[in-house]
């Protein structure tokens, strides 16, 4: 009796083991006209199906994987379906069509708190949490509660529509003032990636986040985990466009350069602003200043710009944790 | 007296029974009439008897005039008045088609009589054509020219003989060559007049070799149709009977009926495609120019027709699509359509409107296509089943035009708007959905009935 949907599900599983991205571009259309019946299924106790479109979903490497067509089935597609599968699904929710729905940011926030946590609902959360985020009417819907889903920090795909538009000036600035900086921290490690470059405007409030929050005493850990990650991010840059292009096809020389450009930036800024607060704080704590040993201050003025050029000569420098931290990275 | 036997036959009431089952009874006959040439033979009926009435003339006059030349020449000039009459009542009836005095002569005058015109013409004018041109490339002009000038001036001297010799041991050369040439240029449009009269008869002669055949299967017993089981044939018998009641009636009540029993054929078989025109023509004739003369509406208490044969033309319309979509009957309705579209209307809240843009969708290309949303259709679920059936027989047939590429969009959006719908459809209308889904992602469901493509619900 239910040949068809067994035929369909050996189907689309066949066509998502092909790995051929362009059979699958070929047939969303047909996979996303799947979705309302899968949804219904999964809430009868049987997810194959559903499972089926989420991975083919997540295998075709589009942006936005779903028919825009479905935008208008969406309130009965998630009054049909159980939590689990509106937040499995939800990452594939056209939310860029969907700007004047904030009932339906209320529905999802609702499911997000019923369903186990688990690695990939946490990856399809905070992909939507950043989807909505993006979209300045949705955006003040989004509690307190829902951004602490990005201190689970999940790994996002190379195609990731939460991370592409999560960079939105106004999505940081909203991040920002949560005033919380271990959210800041999370929602910086996540956004920051090989596979995005991050919005122009975006980019500024990034830097301004750096500058002020993580440019002060007290955030040491915080600054270590972010210079590590652009350190990842920088080390897989370096591997090459290709080697990138292998898992996600669709990233372009200019993004990539743009990336670069981007990342080193952010890096260097980070390295910049933090130096910046220690001499302040050298300064403010009206250390000690006498005459230094001669390989200490040469290789602090060697080896950092902010020594080239903030610290005078005769400042001695006892602490060595600006000269290390210096030489570390 | 034959004529008038079977015609009380034919009229005759000779079966009780419901008016489906009369109805269905009165098509036979209606479809052996046609079957059976039964207009040519009782056409034929007179044309014997003019035929015995002329021998008898002309045999009397030929006995008479033997006899008494007087009284034979009264007979025959009563014979030749009847025949000229006849010729003239003929030569009319060709003439003006508005001529009262039709014969099957006269049809058969006015049917050959611009083949033949057409016939002449193009002899005439191969013959004129072949014969200048033979003219101008005369091999044996050329000779004559020739020598003239190559003894110019012949006349003079001792050059006559030479002259006249060459041109007596030359001509029959160049005679043959011209002759050559003049035969290949005709040969070809004369070849085509018997190729044209064979034709000709061939057409003519056809209705009496396809009588010949049915009445050689009839003594022998073999089934019209082989594989046809008794179920389609009568399918079959009751869409023709449709056919010839929506045509030939102007009754609304009996345009619902008919149209309500149409909508509740299925699956269709083998109608005749002027049924779907037929179906829009009922649509068309349920709706008025409004009150304020602005936009059309559906005239009131039309509705339910307006409904049922927007049904029945989607209905009807997708069927021709996957059975025969170059028909010039769907073209005709496009257009027609295309037409009817543009006019301002204000129908866009009735449920027929709706159908009749989803027919029309299907019909039209897609840069003729309006907006059309299925989310603005909501119909009956005995609509809903209907429509869902035929879109997947269209998706199947149209995935096979496209090389195995895709489903048209706008039923693969039907297939998504029918399983988002709160409540869900019946059970056949989602196994159809995902038949459609299933077509265009390449699985083969044309072995699947529609039981086995049932899903649990």
């Amino acid at each position: 009796m239910e040949q068809v949907s067994s035929l369909i599900t050996w189907r689309v599983n066949a066509i998502v083991e092909t790995q051929d991205p362009d059979e699958l571009h070929s047939k969303y259309k047909a996979v996303t006209a799947l979705l309302p019946y899968a949804v219904w299924r999964e809430r009868g106790g049987q997810p194959v199906m559903l499972d089926t479109f989420l991975r083919a979903a997540w295998a075709s490497g589009i942006l936005y994987f779903t028919w825009h067509r479905v935008d208008r089935f969406v309130s009965t597609l998630l009054a049909k379906a159980s939590p689990r599968a509106i937040v499995l699904a939800s990452p594939h929710v056209p939310w860029h069509l969907l700007t004047d729905r904030e009932d339906l940011v209320e529905q999802w926030a609702a499911a997000t708190s019923a369903v186990p946590h688990t690695k990939e609902v946490a990856q399809c959360v905070v992909d939507t949490l950043l989807q909505i985020a993006s979209r300045r009417k949705l955006l003040p819907r989004i509690t307190r509660d829902l951004w602490a889903w990005l201190t689970k920090r999940p790994s996002l795909p190379p195609v990731c529509a939460g991370r592409y538009y999560g960079t939105y000036p106004h999505v940081a600035k909203a991040v920002r003032e949560l005033k919380d900086v271990e959210v800041l921290k999370s929602y910086l490690l996540i956004t920051w990636s090989e596979w995005d470059a991050l919005w122009n405007e975006g980019f500024d409030e990034v830097c301004a986040s750096i500058r002020r929050d993580f440019g002060e005493t007290g955030v040491d850990h915080h600054w270590a985990d972010l210079i590590q990650r652009l350190d990842h991010v920088l080390g897989q840059l370096d591997l090459g466009l290709e080697h990138l292009q292998q898992r996600n096809p669709n990233l372009r020389e200019y993004d990539f350069q743009l990336m670069e450009c981007q990342y080193r930036k952010l890096r260097e800024k980070l390295l910049k602003y933090r130096y910046r607060g220690h001499r302040e704080t050298l300064v403010e704590a009206n250390i000690e200043i006498s005459r230094g040993s001669f390989p200490v201050v040469t290789a602090f003025y060697i080896l950092t710009p902010v020594g080239r050029r903030r610290i005078p000569r005769n400042v001695y420098v006892r602490a060595s944790s600006p000269v290390s931290i210096a030489l570390h990275p | 007296m034959l004529g008038k036997q079977w015609l009380n036959r034919y009229a005759s009431t000779d079966m009780r029974g419901t008016t489906i089952e009369r109805s269905q009874n009165r098509q036979r006959k209606l479809d052996g009439i046609v079957a059976w040439y039964f207009d040519h033979v009782m056409e034929l009926l007179p044309l014997m008897l003019q035929a015995a009435l002329l021998l008898l003339g002309c045999a009397l006059s030929r006995y008479l005039w033997g006899v008494d030349i007087t009284v034979g020449a009264v007979v025959l000039g009563a014979t030749s008045s009847g025949v000229i009459f006849y010729l003239f009542i003929l030569a009319a009836g060709a003439v003006s088609e508005s001529c009262p005095y039709q014969t099957p002569g006269s049809h058969a005058l006015r049917y050959l009589q611009p083949k033949a015109q057409r016939a002449l013409h193009s002899t005439a004018s191969v013959i004129v054509l072949a014969s200048r041109d033979a003219l101008r490339k005369s091999e044996v002009i050329r000779t004559v020219e020739a020598n003239v000038e190559w003894y110019h001036p012949w006349w003079s001297g001792g050059k006559i003989m030479p002259f006249l010799k060459d041109i007596v041991l030359e001509i029959p050369r160049a005679l043959a060559i011209d002759s050559y040439h003049l035969w290949r240029v005709m040969v070809r449009p004369l070849a085509a007049l018997p190729v044209g009269v064979y034709r000709l008869g061939s057409k003519i002669f056809a209705p009496l070799v396809s009588l010949g055949h049915r009445v050689h299967s009839r003594l022998h017993g073999s089934s019209p149709t082989p594989g046809q089981g008794l179920d389609e044939q009568m399918t079959v018998l009751d869409l023709r009977c449709v056919s010839w009641m929506v045509r030939t009636s102007s009754d609304k009540y009996v345009h619902l009926s008919t149209l309500g029993y149409l909508a509740t054929v299925m699956p269709l078989t083998d109608f005749d495609p002027t049924l779907v025109a037929d179906c829009f023509d009922a649509f068309v004739s349920c709706v008025g120019a409004g009150a304020d003369n602005h936009g059309v509406v559906i005239i009131q208490g039309l509705e339910e027709l307006a409904t049922v044969s927007a049904l029945c033309f989607f209905n009807t319309a997708s069927h021709l699509l996957v059975t025969d979509p170059t028909s010039s009957v769907l073209e005709d309705v496009r257009q027609r359509y295309l037409k009817v579209s543009s006019a301002q209307t204000s129908l866009s809240g009735h449920q027929a409107y709706h159908t009749m843009c989803a027919a029309g969708s299907l019909l039209t290309q897609r840069r003729e296509r309006q907006s059309f949303r299925w989310g603005d259709y909501r119909p009956s679920a005995h609509e809903q089943a209907i429509v869902a059936h035929n879109l997947v027989k269209l998706a199947q047939s149209e995935y096979q035009r496209t090389q195995q590429v895709k489903v048209p969009r706008l039923i693969l959006r039907f297939a998504l708007h029918s399983l988002s719908l709160d409540p869900s459809p019946p059970t056949s209308v989602i196994a159809d959905c995902l038949s459609i889904i299933a077509i265009d992602l390449g699985c083969d469901v044309s072995n699947m009935g529609s039981d086995e493509r049932c899903v649990c619900v």
